[in-house]
């Protein structure tokens, strides 16, 4: 009989995967948009939305690692870096691979937000959303529970928390600020520079 | 010891407000929304912090070496 470890090892992964990314989006909306006020200390938040995201990464890798180690569906390392390449649901996976990718792009740019401008960094976020789109389609059209109530409500729950959270970041939010005057601002120093990729 | 001078880009700057937090004393955001400096240069390395916080990368913080 067919050891089933992996297989449940790996649906369970990328549900936790899911989880934890839809958990750090929800952070990141929190430090954008600041519901809970001075309640919340912002430096918090934004380690958590990270810690989220690097949880979610190990998620994921654990999701791949288990698929391929289980035989029940034949996936290939390669294919868990080239999407289509896996047979099951090709396009469903391929979807999956695809939002992986991007999260670890993401995730990289924080680090590298000097060296490829906070504004490429900035544009590369939004990128979020579409991750979070492309995971849940993969979820729900590729993912074994899919059917079962207890799945459709978790995916339910997580596109309206982030569809709320999102909704109330448009409505508070507004246009970034921007200085009254650069009168203030000095020529940026070259050398012996410190907190920054530390 | 160290002394730390600060510097904002106030163009990249999107007002977070993280750093104003990790180090009250050395920066604030203003009423306009924008992070700005209280003190040009500081011994307290939590500024260290707040720049490498900083989701705009808006902070530079430079070690100035005090003669002996």
């Amino acid at each position: 009989m067919r050891d089933p470890t992996f297989w449940i090892l790996a649906r369970a992964a990328g549900l936790t995967a899911y989880v934890l990314l839809t958990l750090s989006i929800l952070a990141g909306l929190i430090v954008r948009s600041k519901p809970f006020g001075k309640a919340v200390r912002q430096p918090t938040v934004i380690d958590l939305h990270r810690f989220l995201a690097l949880l979610g990464l190990g998620a994921i890798s654990l999701h791949g690692l288990a698929l391929v180690l289980d035989s029940t569906v034949k996936i290939s390392p390669a294919a868990l870096v080239v999407p289509g390449l896996a047979p099951y649901r090709p396009l469903w996976t391929a979807l999956g691979v695809l939002a992986a990718e991007l999260i670890v792009l993401v995730y990289v740019s924080f680090a590298l937000r000097r060296r490829i401008g906070a504004r490429n960094w900035r544009r590369l976020h939004w990128i979020t959303y579409g991750i979070f789109t492309a995971a849940t389609i993969h979820g729900l059209a590729a993912g074994t529970d899919s059917s079962r109530a207890w799945a459709i409500w978790l995916y339910v729950g997580a596109v309206g928390a982030v569809g709320a959270g999102t909704a109330w970041r448009a409505l508070t939010s507004g246009p970034a600020p921007r200085p009254a005057s650069h009168s203030t601002t000095r020529p940026a120093i070259e050398t012996n520079q410190l907190g920054g990729n530390r | 010891m160290s002394t730390f001078r600060i510097h904002i880009d106030r163009t990249l700057c999107s007002g977070f407000g993280s750093c104003a937090e990790l180090a009250p004393q050395a920066l604030e955001v203003g009423a306009d929304g924008i992070a700005g400096v209280l003190v040009g240069e500081t011994d307290d390395p939590a500024v260290l912090d707040a720049a490498s916080s900083c989701p705009m990368a808006a902070i530079t913080v430079e070690a100035v070496e005090e003669a002996a």
